[in-house]
């Protein structure tokens, strides 16, 4: 109720009650936990160091096929951008091409151990993002990317690699940065 | 005595267009011992093997073909045609800044793997949904897993109060 307080001398008015959400909470649901969960058959919930270490040579199993494979597309994407630099009409697909391969080094470059094709992958990704063709300079940014993680795939140049590697990865990015623009 | 999980009695399936991402999801869950894996390459293939099998838990891909792995999530949990809205999904995605975790997050993710993983990340996310299962929350706005996962003191009114 609105009232005169007579200690301030103001007049005041009563909060608003607050509005309750509509808010179902559902239990949680057990069923996998009940199944999955027991102390007689399975993987410990905390792995030791040993166990992890077994469990990463299982995800390095894939290294060889990682290699194989990217430095296929590596390859493809290449003769791709040769390609569009002299025919216009197919540089729509190979900035496309470009951009999923970007994506896929991204993603597993650093699985593998190879964290430096993450690093230029990532910047030849943004680079190509959101772009549906490029200009002769732009696609020519993106070759140099392709031809440095070629390098480091050919070299198995594995983890961040020296300051040499370092400085490459970082004038890659100033370039991509420099012919950024148009963005078509 | 620790506790274990035995993964024999849990079905998965893996939504990859990246044939050597989902081979390393596939070598990890056959490693610890399940038996029932599907692989697929599009959301389209994910809702036919969901509709016709029983799978526990979903390893999601971010960057799909057609329709992206958001969107998936989109239908999985708020669409009246999911297969199972209460279903853990484990987005995986190259994505790792902070929008699109919170953008998954928003839309119901149930964990979220930022690659490149490893296999101690891949496992805690695995782990985190089959042993620590989250309440759900639906709202008029959300509907998935709680987003709360630290419980901590708050003095503030209570806004989630249970319908009356």
């Amino acid at each position: 109720m609105t009232h005169y307080d007579w200690g301030s001398g103001a007049i005041v008015k009563p909060e608003e009650p607050m509005k309750k959400k509509n808010v179902q909470i559902i239990p949680a649901q057990t069923d996998l936990k009940r199944r999955a969960v027991n102390f007689v058959k399975g993987f410990d919930i905390n792995l030791s160091p040993e166990q992890l270490e077994e469990l990463e040579k299982v995800v390095q199993r894939s290294s060889e096929t990682f290699v194989r494979d990217i430095g296929k597309d590596l390859m493809d994407c290449r003769r791709m951008i040769i390609q569009a630099l002299g025919d216009k009409t197919k540089r729509q697909d190979a900035v496309a091409t470009s951009s999923d391969l970007a994506y896929s080094v991204k993603a597993l470059g650093g699985t593998f151990q190879y964290p430096l094709m993450t690093q230029i992958a990532k910047s030849m990704e943004n680079f190509v993002a959101d772009r549906t063709t490029a200009n002769e300079k732009q696609l020519l940014v993106i070759q140099l990317h392709i031809d440095s993680l070629y390098v480091i795939l050919a070299g198995r140049v594995t983890g961040f690699g020296s300051t040499v590697e370092q400085a490459t990865v970082a004038a890659l990015t100033k370039l991509a940065e420099r012919y950024e623009q148009p963005r078509e | 005595m620790n506790a274990k999980i035995d993964f024999s009695k849990i079905s998965f399936l893996i939504v990859d267009g990246d044939k050597i991402s989902a081979q390393v999801v596939y070598d990890t869950l056959a490693y610890l011992g399940a038996s029932h894996i599907q692989r697929v390459k599009t959301p389209n293939d994910a809702f036919d093997v969901l509709r016709s099998e029983k799978i526990d838990i979903v390893v999601c891909e971010w960057r799909l073909r057609g329709m992206d792995g958001l969107e998936f999530l989109d239908v999985m949990r708020n669409s009246t045609n999911s297969p199972n809205r209460f279903i853990p999904v484990i987005m995986l995605t190259a994505h790792s800044e902070h929008r699109y975790v919170t953008t998954a997050r928003d839309l119901g993710i149930t964990e979220f793997l930022a690659k490149p993983f490893n296999a101690k990340a891949l496992y805690s996310r695995l782990v985190s949904v089959i042993a620590r299962p989250r309440r759900f929350i639906n709202t008029g706005t959300y509907f998935g897993p709680d987003r709360r996962r630290r419980q901590v003191q708050f003095d503030g009114p209570d806004r989630r109060s249970l319908d009356e």
